[in-house]
């Protein structure tokens, strides 16, 4: 099961995240997912999008400190 | 009916889609009756005069940019929009049983509820997959719509839902989307319901969502300027009983007299036009045995001032006791009280409706100050029981329960001879909103104008 899954997140991928549950295309690897219209009904969207993609659980609170793509990847990478 | 003096409509139901359909017919020369059952227009719109000039909304109350005909018609009858209050933090209290875990039971402030957000995140993705593949003008034409429309939503939760949070979370947030308990509605209506609203995130969003405004001074006042227009030709009071059709013309009988016309339109919900008496009768209902009330109970509690703002608060709880399963910041721009607005919706409501009006404003009052408690008593409390409302049986909107939307769907506007059929219900766009009220105004007038 784990080798399915890769910890790497690519920026462009959380961009395809982010542009999904967003429905919206205008979403570069540095836009605030709060600025686009993002709440917390769509940030739990991500969330487990990452968790699936990725198996990284992350918690509101540390999406709270990474917002945009490339943030996310970051810290996906960081806690695999 | 179409000799010397043009064609001839009766309109039932002075909501906004009766209104806003008799209006349409009028501006295109037919003479107009519209009868209306109580003493008021505005159907499940109504205002409440909370103090001296400021209106709070006992019905329904919000809009966004999406609703482009609601839009349209207030620009017309000149009514503006004002903003919804979300500033400040949000509370949450979503223990299930307090008294089992005291330590647990304070309500937790901020942004996020605080729940295992993958557990939520998975839920939401699955209803968003589910409201993606259902067909939006005709829901029954979903792909596996037999399995979906076969099962409830309860049922479907059982099933699907493995993680106590989202398992707590989603009658919550069924609750607040559609008034529903998940044990009335099939799965397909749910799709179907965040789908017709514009999807999950717009449907419950305030901001950039359809809670994004209310109507400045009260959403009533769509109905009473339409009602101005058309004068004597609303008659309040005028329960109808029966609808009979010969080969010449329409007949509707109310408690009072009878009303002949060319067409009739019925801007009715479903479960009140199955009320009345056909003849001929109809070849498919207008609900099934399943069809269920909309469970809203609408509390407005009243304060001297919206002091939670002062505490950094937006007004905005989610809760998982009731009798208040949300609470909404609805104080009017106008005048200087705070109101906060409960939302009793599901089995809550049927519970909440049996009260006295004593105890209602005690238990509400109660958990409003367990909220917030920098609340003094409130000065005035006002429940509006939707669910028990004679002439509405129910609020936002009619809940098709399993099996309904195979039965019913085909022949939703499908006119009965001289007779046509309005109501948010019967759009399946923004189905159960101002907007779709509006919807179906506009497609029964060109219905009736294309019977030629």
């Amino acid at each position: 099961m784990s080798t399915d899954l890769t910890t790497t997140a690519t920026p462009e991928a959380l961009v395809a995240v982010f542009r999904r549950v967003l429905e919206r295309e205008d979403v570069t690897a540095d836009s605030d997912f709060f600025e686009l219209g993002g709440d917390s009904l769509v940030a739990t969207r991500v969330l487990s999008a990452v968790a699936r993609d990725h198996g990284v659980e992350l918690t509101f609170e540390e999406f709270l400190q990474a917002t945009t793509p490339a943030g996310l990847a970051q810290r996906i990478t960081a806690t695999g | 009916m179409s000799g010397r003096t043009g064609p001839s409509a009766v309109v039932v139901g002075a909501g906004i889609a009766g209104l806003t359909a008799a209006t349409g017919l009028a501006a295109r020369g037919y003479r107009v009756t519209v009868l209306e059952a109580r003493d008021r227009v505005g159907g499940r719109t109504h205002g409440i005069e909370a103090a001296p000039g400021a209106w709070v909304d006992a019905g329904a109350a919000y809009l966004g940019d999406r609703h482009t005909e609601l839009l349209a018609l207030m620009a017309e009858l000149g009514l503006k929009t004002t903003p919804t209050t979300m500033l400040g933090a949000s509370r949450f209290a979503l223990d299930p049983d307090p008294s089992a875990d005291p330590g647990r039971a304070a309500t937790r402030d901020g942004r996020f509820p605080p729940l295992n957000a993958v557990a939520l995140g998975d839920l939401f993705e699955q209803l968003a997959e589910l409201t993606a593949a259902v067909h939006p003008e005709a829901p029954w034409l979903t792909p596996d719509a037999e399995r979906l429309d076969a099962l409830t939503a309860a049922d479907w939760a059982e099933q699907q839902l493995r993680h106590p949070d989202a398992r707590l979370f989603f009658p919550l947030f069924l609750g607040e989307m559609t008034a529903a308990d998940p044990a009335d509605v099939s799965v397909l209506h749910l799709a179907f319901y965040l789908r017709s609203g514009g999807g999950l995130r717009y449907l419950n969003a305030f901001a950039g969502g359809a809670q994004q405004d209310r109507i400045a001074g009260g959403a009533h006042q769509v109905c009473e300027r339409l009602a101005e227009r058309l004068g004597p030709r609303v008659r309040l009071g005028e329960p109808v009983r029966a609808v009979h059709q010969d080969a010449d013309a329409v007949t509707v009988h109310t408690a009072h007299g009878s009303h002949r016309a060319d067409v009739a339109v019925l801007a009715l919900p479903p479960l009140l036009a199955d009320a009345i008496d056909f003849r001929p009768g109809l070849p498919v209902p207008r609900a099934g045995d399943r069809t269920a009330r909309g469970c809203a109970v609408k509390v407005h509690l009243v304060y001297p001032e919206p002091v939670w703002r002062d505490h950094g608060l937006s007004g905005w709880s989610v809760n998982a006791r009731g009798p208040l399963l949300s609470t909404v910041d609805d104080s009017p721009a106008e005048g200087r009280i705070g109101v906060l607005t409960g939302f009793v919706t599901g089995a809550e409501a049927h519970r909440f409706a049996a009260l006295t009006a004593r105890q209602q404003r005690a238990a509400a009052s109660e958990q409003a100050a367990q909220l917030f408690p920098m609340l003094p008593e409130p000065i005035d409390c006002h429940v509006t029981d939707w669910l028990n409302d004679p002439y509405s049986k129910g609020c936002y909107a009619a809940l098709l329960g399993p099996g309904d939307w195979s039965r019913l769907g085909p022949t939703l506007t499908t006119p009965h001879g001289r007779v046509h059929w309005a109501g948010t219900e019967t759009s399946t766009a923004y189905f159960g909103l101002m907007e779709g009220a509006i919807r179906s105004a506009h497609r029964v007038v060109a219905e009736v104008l294309a019977r030629g």
